[in-house]
């Protein structure tokens, strides 16, 4: 939406020192949404000033807006596009900071209305990071002993080469904590304590009928 | 519309010119008063490309009078990192012309860059085709 406007007094009234093409590609979907697009046209003095919610790199309202660390906004099929341009070599198109599909957040306005979840629009908006508060502080913190899990007790053979099997550790403490079931984490100890425990019994068995 | 609002001093978008064909603008622009290049005036020729802006612009000086200067070869081609490896789509018309009339006011010596007349007689008519070595920060 890039138009050059010839006035009266010969100057161009759009957006601003940009060539054409800026945007016809990336935004030709959702012109008509653009609550600035009509109205800019006609110069830009009447036109209320939003120039802060601007994509960086096409100029227009920012449709599918993203922001980066750095602070610096988008809309999210503009910088996928100079994303993709340099995948090696990723930087913030204002400021050359670092970023990436991971490190930007995407904003959710309460005016875009009967938006589809953006995610499923291509290309996709990375989706947004909750992260959990911090849980209020358990029931005798400092031994841990009232968690689940503060207090575990492993038990193996205890012949004289493989004492190490024999571990009395992990009396509370914050590293104690087990995974969540489900992660992989999980999985993985899982799989881990059954070896051990399939070594416990062939040992076991060894010992008794050799 | 920022750069002709409040353009650089000294800087004008040949409005006729780029009305005639969208993708091709010159630029006028005087050097910067208090430098070298104080009084003269030089045309910058931009092309845009169609993947303009995640595709830097071609930017060559034209016409009769090319700026002499250590980065600037007698072609009109420019060695600015910005023009290719360091563009930015969030970089502008006006952005470009203010680095360049920067370069010139930083200019403490008029002189072609060392390898002008081999550069000139073997480059590329696209000053982009050229692998260009940025090594000089102090101009």
């Amino acid at each position: 939406m890039t138009v050059v406007v010839l006035e009266e007094d010969s100057t161009i009234t759009m957006a601003t020192a940009r060539a054409p093409t800026a945007s016809d590609s990336t935004h030709s979907d959702n012109s008509s949404s653009n609550p600035s697009g009509g109205g800019a046209e006609g110069g830009g003095d009447d036109v209320p000033d939003n120039s802060n919610f601007e994509c960086n790199i096409c100029l227009d309202t920012a449709k599918d807006a993203v922001i980066s660390m750095c602070g610096h906004l988008f809309c999210w099929p503009c910088l996928h596009q100079w994303l993709e341009t340099r995948p090696n070599h990723q930087t913030c198109p204002v400021c050359k900071a670092a970023i990436s599909r991971d490190k930007v957040i995407p904003l959710y306005g309460r005016g875009s209305g009967n938006q589809q979840d953006p995610r499923d629009k291509l290309p996709p908006r990375p989706s947004g990071q909750r992260t959990e508060p911090e849980p209020q502080g358990g029931f005798m913190p400092g031994l841990g002993l009232g968690e689940a899990g503060g207090f575990q007790f492993h038990f193996g053979i205890g012949a004289f080469p493989f004492g190490i099997f024999t571990t009395f550790n992990n009396w509370g403490g914050a590293a104690a904590v087990p995974p969540a079931p489900g992660t992989q984490q999980y999985q993985e100890e899982r799989f881990l304590s059954q070896v051990l425990m399939a070594m416990g019994l062939l040992f076991l068995f060894w010992l008794i009928f050799v | 519309m920022s750069l002709l609002k409040e353009p650089p001093p000294g800087v004008t978008v040949d409005v006729d010119q780029a009305h005639t064909k969208l993708t091709e603008w010159v630029v006028h622009m005087e050097g910067a008063s208090g430098t070298l290049y104080e009084g003269e005036k030089f045309q910058l020729q931009f092309k845009f490309s169609p993947k303009y802006p995640f595709d830097s612009p071609e930017v060559i000086f034209v016409g009769e009078h090319i700026p002499i200067h250590p980065h600037i070869y007698s072609n009109g081609h420019i060695c600015l990192s910005i023009l290719t490896e360091d563009w930015s789509p969030a970089l502008s018309v006006q952005a470009i012309c203010l680095s360049i009339i920067s370069m010139l006011s930083s200019c403490k010596e008029k002189k072609r860059p060392p390898d002008n007349s081999y550069y000139v007689k073997t480059c590329s008519a696209n000053p982009k085709k050229t692998k260009w070595w940025y090594h000089d920060d102090t101009v």
